[in-house]
């Protein structure tokens, strides 16, 4: 059996990974400045609140998460197809690792796009 | 992509000496690299637990102030100071590995990593500092 994971060598996966890399180098920095330098120090709900009733913030974050998910299990499916030989296996954790994004994308998204709006 | 892999692949790639084997010859740039993909397993790892943690937004304000509580502890903000560090290493060796992919700069990986080492010391204490003293008031 051949399993097949994207149907391509593997170039776009390392293309998007830099591509992805580079957006959340200046997000994630951004994200983390916001709340770790130059706030209180504080995370509270209602400090967050104002921020995510904004569309903006709310699609900027939406993308964040699925950038920082395709970056981050794409990564560990790089270094899954470097040590795991078998192909059973890859086939196995290729689907966990899909599954897993699909799941935290949506509990993201559900958290997400109804805030503000009820 | 097929993963059917050729003997000659098997040779040269998969049975050639990995950094954890003992006998491994270290050079920096397998020392950038390790360092690179072993924290990209903790952001992963911090990016999970994260999700479900911010997912507690969606129960309301007693059920998120209680989660975010529970990881306001001292522990949870010393490991935080790690995880600044975690990410400035992951963020700047990813643009050092663009730069040596896309501008011919293998040439200069080694001067590139001295530059992303002292980045990431710089802005991890630095950063470090600002957490601490958040920390104490």
């Amino acid at each position: 059996m051949s399993f097949k994971s994207s149907g391509n060598s593997g170039a776009f996966a390392w293309f998007y990974q830099r591509i992805t890399g580079i957006f959340l180098f200046v997000i994630l920095l951004l994200h983390f400045t916001i709340m770790h330098f130059t706030g209180t120090g504080e995370i509270t709900y209602e400090n967050i609140v104002g921020r995510l009733s904004d569309p903006y913030w709310k699609m900027l974050d939406l993308s964040f998460v699925v950038f920082a998910l395709y970056h981050g299990l794409n990564g560990i499916w790089m270094a899954i197809q470097d040590y795991v030989r078998s192909e059973g296996w890859r086939a196995v954790i290729y689907t966990i690792l899909v599954l897993v994004g699909v799941f935290l994308f949506f509990l993201a998204a559900v958290t997400l796009i109804p805030f503000g709006l009820k | 992509m097929s993963l059917y892999m050729s003997p000659k692949y098997k040779e040269q790639v998969l049975d050639r000496k990995r950094w954890f084997e003992w006998d491994y010859k270290w050079f920096w740039g397998s020392f950038a690299w390790v360092l690179h993909r072993l924290s990209g397993w903790a952001l992963v790892f911090y990016l999970l637990l994260h999700i479900w943690v911010i997912h507690h937004l969606s129960r309301g304000p007693a059920a998120f102030d209680q989660v975010m509580q529970a990881v306001g502890t001292p522990l949870f903000k010393v490991l935080e100071i790690g995880l600044w560090g975690v990410i400035v290493y992951h963020a700047f060796n990813g643009m050092r590995v663009i730069i040596v992919d896309f501008w011919h700069g293998s040439k200069y990986q080694k001067q590139l990593f001295f530059i992303v080492l002292f980045l990431f010391v710089v802005l991890w204490v630095g950063g470090g500092i600002i957490m601490a003293l958040h920390m104490i008031h």
